[in-house]
């Protein structure tokens, strides 16, 4: 070949997008949506991933806290006077400031004089000099994200909504987003209070407290990363889905452009062009295709990400304590690392195509027959290969089985990607199986015969955009399934617990005089007296489990509290284990079970002040939404062995009480005991908090899961419109025999409509499987309890609806424009059989 | 049974209209056989159509068992395809997806009047009883031809309408499949309307017409 001839050749090949513009703008479309909804579940990750680096820097954690024993605020006197007597305590207020606009914004007042070297402050701190930040007119020190959040202009801050102004700006990129840093001085001037919020020392620093303070150690040894990696790898996988149903499309659209070209290739490697170069060819027909969907996907995923942040972040920060920024930050991985997975691929998917281009037989290809061989044998490889994924699934089930629970998770969603693409790859199977059975029903009416005979021959094509309906109307059956299972558990557990209808906290020395005054009120019918504590949980011999910490609760078994406490496994019956834990027996929760593998009638070892404690197991509860493993006493015992006291009631009232009443003893409990409003919260709040925050932690896998099905009856429309003109063809004979064009559209309608219902029917028991999974693997694997598994008529009814309605949109247009076209215009297109 | 009017038909082509019939009068009583010939790209086959009611014509009419074909709807006409006619197209236009037994059956099973023994006869007579399980592009261009002929006539039409049913087969297998094709019009009483290039294969039937510059004139061979 000369120079020209490649260029020649190419543009020879690309023509037939001229014609066939639909399949160009599918092959682009699947991969731009494949690379969108991936790229922006990695910029999600890469922003949060910065956040929790910036807060790891940040320089309160690692040092331990003194806080006062009642819970108020430090005054100047104490810090002073435990500094007076050389102790190295740095103060520390923390308070939430309002921007005028309605914005918020943490504020954090350090004495950076003070705080221990090992804080960081010098390196998270920011640029500036250290003398500005601690004279007049201060320093606010911020991220860039925050300010951006704060302030549409570039550098300058808002001030305060009642119009004072904040410190003049330094920019500190180290900073975790949503704080501002500034000298305490000025902090305590802003947040116009005249204590501190705590004391912070180094951790290794020895210092003698007056009984008012209490030092406790440095929180969170673990790093935020490890906590939050659940949520991430469940987004991950998400985005791996979407990414695999995109590349279903592209894959379909290859064959499809491919085969369309078949004639063209032959007729081109018949003047000259080698196989070899042909191949060339459609590698770089791919390459120029891959560039523009994944720019078009990367860019789009960040605006995705840009959209979907908020709600992560608030999701992190309810589930986690997590702060992330909401604005996006991309590392410069973020943008090749989409471009490695786009054109990855998208090679991957058009490797098949390439392979018979390559092997292009001059003759004997794009006959229907010998592409049905083909396509039997493909069906056989089918099989096996689905067989051999739900192999592997079902291996590591076993597996997962053995391993302690906190081990699963990634092993976990391979068990679901292998499970989920061997029910995909069984389906091409199934259907063509069907239609021979059918077939074989039908023999005697001529239209079904051949409606099914052809749909045999579309099967080839049809299969993979069947196959990606099917992974996305699995995965949103189970996910919807399970988060419709988890709100159904989750309310009504919280409606088991929440016995009391009012909660109040108070600081330890007003307990009593709370009880006395409370006891005096006539709308009181019980007073359940709560309270708290920390403890190691300790190795016995023979025991599998390193020790570790554990929260101790104490509860009051009054018959209000246990006769709806929900519990998942007792030594005999409820009853029983209620007695057995009034006697002295301990409960513990559903995460510490499955971790350690305790179970009622074994008995568990604690530490405590008064030396390891031995306590039978009496029952395991469930604990939703608790990260930690928890050992439930009855707060008599608790108090005792612990040496503390009650730290909160939750109040029981009289069944009917007037309206107001409610009200009344809020305000005068208020009154009496000097507490601030917070310390008294309804059990309405607490339902309408904890409501607020599972939605919005599903809000996110929702919006995910509903773009992905989105894709993927995008994908099987435009497949099914890409080879709608082709069709057409097909259909004139039976026109010119005399077949009409109302039952010809019909019969294209009924043809889908049953292959999608089937795709659907398959649907149903692949996405219950997988909400198992989810419930029962995944959510143990990154919470530590289970869920039961709740299967939802409506929801499975709505996935059938669902894969007729896109079939049908699908069927109907073309079947809509062949109704609409006049036989001039069908038989033209029947001459240029 | 079948009689064309005055018919006149133009495409539109990127050079502007192309008048391909202009003004062709025909007629054919039941059971008469016709032979229609004319240079390539004359007309014959949009004559065909036209009289199948595959298309209109832009002025003029077509009548068909004393109806005139515009007075029917849509599917009127694809019910009096299915009925009455049979059709053998240039290009086979066999269904793909269908076996040769199928594909055969097809139409009289789409009118309702399936006969199996005529059917296994149909395909034994046209040589095809050894590949009644194949699918069509399994079959030689000659074997597509004569399938396509079964087609049309398993349905046993009133009119057959036949786009040089020969025009692929050496001369042996064409004069044997004209002769069949010839007694079996006959013994049915069906009319013929076949279009040919060859004076050989007209020769047999009762009439020749040639097309010529969109008009009808008697030819002599
Ligand atoms: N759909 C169409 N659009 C435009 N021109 C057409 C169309 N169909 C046929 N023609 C033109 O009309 C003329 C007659 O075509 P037709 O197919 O009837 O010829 P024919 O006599 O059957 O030729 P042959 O013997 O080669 O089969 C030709 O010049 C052809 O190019
Ligand atoms: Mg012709």
């Amino acid at each position: 070949m000369n120079a020209a001839s490649p260029r020649t050749a190419f543009l020879t090949l690309f023509s037939h997008y001229r014609r066939h513009p639909g399949q160009l703008a599918m092959l682009i479309v699947g991969l731009w949506v494949a690379s969108a909804l991936w790229s922006g579940v990695q910029a999600i990750n890469a922003s949060a991933r910065d956040s929790y680096a910036r807060a790891e820097a940040l320089f309160s954690t690692g040092l331990d806290r003194i806080e006062r024993r009642d819970g108020r605020p430090l005054t100047l006197d104490d810090y002073l006077s435990l500094r007076l007597a050389g102790a190295p305590v740095s103060p520390m207020v923390e308070g939430e400031i309002e921007l005028a606009g309605g914005r918020r914004v943490e504020v954090l007042g350090v004495d950076p004089l003070t705080l221990p070297e090992i804080s960081g402050f010098r390196t998270a701190g920011g640029t500036g000099s250290l003398r500005d930040f601690l004279q007049p007119p201060y320093r606010t020190r911020l991220a860039p994200d925050t300010l951006a959040s704060l302030t549409a202009e570039d550098d300058a801050l808002p001030s305060l909504a009642d119009g004072r102004a904040l410190p003049p700006l330094e920019l500190a990129p180290e900073l975790p987003p949503g704080l501002a840093v500034m000298d305490i001085a000025v902090a305590l001037e802003l947040l116009e209070r005249d204590g501190l919020s705590h004391l912070l020392v180094a951790p290794d620093a020895r210092v003698e407290l007056p009984d008012s303070l209490v030092r406790s150690a440095a929180a969170t040894p673990m790093a935020p990363g490890q906590l939050t990696d659940s949520f991430h790898l469940n987004l991950t996988a998400m985005g791996l889905l979407a990414l695999v149903v995109g590349l279903l499309i592209v894959h379909t659209a290859l064959s499809l452009t491919l085969e369309q070209r078949l004639g063209l290739m032959r007729t081109l490697r018949a003047l000259g062009v080698s196989g070899r170069a042909l191949v060339g060819l459609l590698l770089s027909e791919l390459l120029l295709l891959g560039l523009l969907g994944a720019a078009l996907g990367i860019l789009s995923g960040a605006w995705l990400a840009r959209w979907l942040l908020p709600d992560v972040a608030a999701s992190l920060q309810a589930l986690y304590g997590e702060r992330v920024g909401i604005e996006l930050a991309l590392p410069w991985h973020y943008w090749l690392g989409g471009l490695a997975v786009t054109l990855g691929g998208l090679l991957t998917a058009g490797l098949g195509t390439l392979w018979r281009a390559a092997r292009l037989d001059v003759l004997g290809l794009g006959h229907a027959q010998a592409w049905r061989a083909q396509f039997l044998r493909q069906l056989r490889s089918m099989t096996l290969a689905g067989g051999l994924l739900w192999l592997v699934a079902l291996g590591l089930l076993v597996w997962l089985d053995r391993q302690p629970p906190a081990e699963g998770l990634t092993p976990g969603f391979v068990m679901i990607a292998a499970g989920l693409l061997g029910s995909a790859l069984w389906l091409p199977p199934l259907l063509a199986m069907l239609l021979v059975g059918a077939g074989h029903l039908l023999r005697r009416h001529p239209l079904a015969q051949w409606a099914l005979a052809d749909l045999q021959l579309q099967l080839p094509r049809l299969s993979v955009a069947m196959m990606a309906l099917l992974l996305a109307l699995s995965a949103n059956l189970g996910v919807g399934s399970m988060v419709g299972g988890f709100r159904l558990t989750f309310l009504e557990w919280l409606d088991q617990r929440l016995v009391a209808d009012l909660y109040l906290r108070l600081p330890p020395a007003q307990y009593q005089a709370a009880v006395d005054w409370l006891e005096s009120r006539d709308e009181i019918d019980t007073l359940l007296p709560r309270a708290s504590a920390e403890a190691t949980l300790l190795a016995k011999e023979g025991s599998q489990y390193q020790p570790r910490p554990a929260s101790v609760y104490g509860v009051t078994p009054h018959p209000t509290l246990t006769e709806s406490w929900p519990l998942l496994a007792s030594q005999e019956n409820a009853a029983s284990a209620w007695r057995a834990f009034a006697r002295g027996a301990a409960m513990i929760n559903e995460q510490l079970a499955l971790a350690t593998g305790l179970a009622p009638g074994q008995r568990l070892r604690l530490s405590s002040p008064s030396g390891p404690l031995e306590l039978p197991i009496a029952a395991v509860y469930p604990d939703y939404g608790n990260p930690r493993g928890e050992v439930m006493l009855t707060t008599t015992d608790l108090s005792a062995r612990f040496q503390t006291s009650p730290d909160s009631i939750a109040i029981v009232l009289e069944r009917e009480l007037p309206p107001g009443a409610i009200e009344t003893l809020r305000r005068d409990l208020i009154q009496a005991l000097g507490i601030g409003g917070g310390s008294l919260i309804d059990q309405r709040e607490i339902r309408r908090r904890s409501t607020d925050i599972f939605e919005r932690t599903f809000a996110i896998t929702r919006a995910l899961n509903t773009l992905t099905l989105g894709v993927a009856g995008l994908a099987l429309l435009s497949s099914l419109l890409a080879q709608s003109s082709q069709r057409r063809g097909q259909l004139a004979p039976l026109w010119a025999l005399g077949v009409a064009r109302g039952p010809l559209a019909g019969a294209g309608v009924v043809q889908l409509g049953s292959a999608a219902l089937v795709t659907g029917l398959l649907a149903v028991p692949v996405g219950l499987a997988l909400s198992w999974c989810l419930v029962a693997v995944i959510n143990v694997a990154a919470f530590g309890w289970r869920l039961p598994l709740y299967v939802f008529p409506a929801q499975i009814a709505a996935t059938l609806a669902l894969a007729l309605g896109v079939a049908l949109l699908a069927a109907v247009l073309p079947a809509w424009r062949l109704w609409r076209t006049s036989p001039r215009i069908l038989l033209t297109e029947f001459e240029a059989l | 049974m079948l009689e064309l009017r005055r018919i006149r038909k133009s495409y539109p082509t990127p050079q502007g209209l192309l008048p391909v019939l202009q003004g062709v009068d025909l007629r054919l009583a039941a059971g008469e056989s016709l032979a229609l010939m004319g240079e390539s790209g004359s007309g014959k086959s949009t004559l065909l159509h036209l009289a199948a009611g595959l298309d209109t014509p832009d002025d003029g009419e077509v009548r068909l068992d004393d109806q005139p074909l515009s007075a029917l709807d849509e599917p009127a006409r694809a019910r009096l395809r299915r009925e009455r006619l049979g059709l053998v197209f240039q290009q086979y236009h066999l269904v793909p997806s269908l076996t040769a037994a199928d594909n055969l059956r097809l139409q009289a099973r789409l009118a309702g009047r399936e006969d199996a023994a005529w059917s296994r006869e149909l395909l034994e007579r046209l040589g095809l009883a050894g590949m009644a399980g194949r699918y069509p592009e399994q079959l030689s261009g000659g074997q597509q031809q004569r399938l396509a002929i079964g087609r049309a006539l398993a349905a046993r039409p009133a009119l057959l309408l036949a786009d040089e049913p020969t025009g692929n087969l050496d001369e042996n297998s064409a004069d044997e499949v004209l002769a069949l094709l010839l007694a079996l019009v006959r013994d049915r009483g069906c009319a013929l309307l076949m279009v040919t290039h060859s004076p050989r294969v007209a020769a047999p039937l009762d009439r020749c017409l040639r097309l010529r510059h969109g008009r009808i004139a008697e030819a002599s061979l």
